[in-house]
């Protein structure tokens, strides 16, 4: 398993359709979430929290501050949805770490999912909170005109998420992957560390824009100028 | 495809996206430059809202980045998985 297995291969079939192992590591990320979940949910406690609770808690207010920080109220329908998805991706990001395992992120497939995910949500919280008429009158807004160019909107914003996180987490793994073939002793050491910067921060800026696009969705006025910018 | 023209196809990719990639980025990282020397100058000027200016710094960088970062996934492209290879018998 030389420097190909940076690439996804494919594991097994299940009737024809291939499994790459980006599956499968996409599935003990799943398995960690979970239990992370389950047990802190079973050791909740008011008095006296446990390390892992207040991590949890941590990442929930600041989800929390960052929604009240961009819209100027705190949606409570978006915490869980854009807490689980941070958790998701940086997970997902940071699993290269572990020596046997790849980052899922790393393969396209998995990037362009989440991206696709990330499209649902904006629509599906956009027609939940106005319905389906106000959404389709929403894609015609300025003019009649307009209506290409709000579709090839959704499109741009969903590719260049797919397209960044894909191309910061396989930059990373390949720079990884040359070091250890070159120099196998130090110097890769700061260049993993990097690594891991990057792989958190995209995963910060996955669920911030998300968030943003989200609002922007809604219709939350002072927010459409900002996700122009970020389009 | 005689070995001539594999040698001309791979000089040409290799050069190509050797200067991409150079050229590419020059851009992204002269305007990152530019958004963080604004920032920290606004951060010393006014330090109560430096978290504020702190927090939006990292996302607005991540952004600007993907920019370099689609001309760094052209050239991968144009490398591992090039759709010319085939027609060169490569």
């Amino acid at each position: 398993m030389g420097i190909e297995s940076l690439f996804p291969w494919t594991v097994f079939r299940v009737a024809g359709v291939p499994v790459r192992d980006s599956v499968i590591q996409t599935w003990i990320v799943m398995s960690l979430l979970l239990g992370i979940g389950a047990w802190a949910y079973a050791h909740l406690r008011v008095w006296d929290p446990d390390m892992v609770q207040l991590a949890i808690e941590y990442v929930v207010e600041y989800i929390e501050g960052q929604i009240v920080g961009i819209a100027g109220r705190s949606l409570p329908e978006l915490v869980s949805y854009l807490t689980t998805m941070i958790s998701f991706v940086v997970l997902s990001n940071l699993l290269g770490l572990i020596p046997v395992l790849y980052a899922p992120t790393r393969d396209l497939n998995t990037t362009v999912a989440l991206a696709l995910v990330s499209l649902g949500s904006w629509q599906y919280f956009a027609i939940a909170r106005h319905g389906v008429a106000a959404y389709l009158r929403s894609l015609v807004e300025p003019t009649f005109v307009m209506l290409p160019l709000n579709l090839l909107s959704l499109v741009s914003r969903t590719l260049s998420m797919a397209l960044r996180l894909f191309g910061n987490v396989i930059a990373s793994e390949m720079i990884g992957a040359v070091m250890f073939m070159l120099v196998p002793v130090l110097v890769p050491l700061p260049l993993v560390m990097l690594g891991i910067i990057t792989g958190v921060l995209q995963g910060l800026v996955f669920t911030i824009l998300t968030l943003v696009f989200v609002l922007d969705a809604i219709g939350a006025e002072d927010v459409e100028a900002v996700a122009d910018h970020a389009t | 495809m005689q070995p001539e023209q594999q040698l001309q196809f791979a000089i040409v990719t290799t050069i190509v996206v050797g200067a991409a990639i150079v050229l590419g980025t020059i851009v992204p990282d002269l305007m990152e430059g530019r958004v963080i020397m604004r920032a920290f100058d606004n951060m010393a000027r006014q330090p109560s809202v430096a978290d504020r200016i702190r927090g939006l710094l990292f996302v607005v960088l991540a952004i600007l980045e993907s920019c370099a970062i689609y001309v760094l996934l052209i050239c991968l492209i144009l490398l591992f998985a090039n759709p010319f290879a085939s027609i060169f018998g490569l």
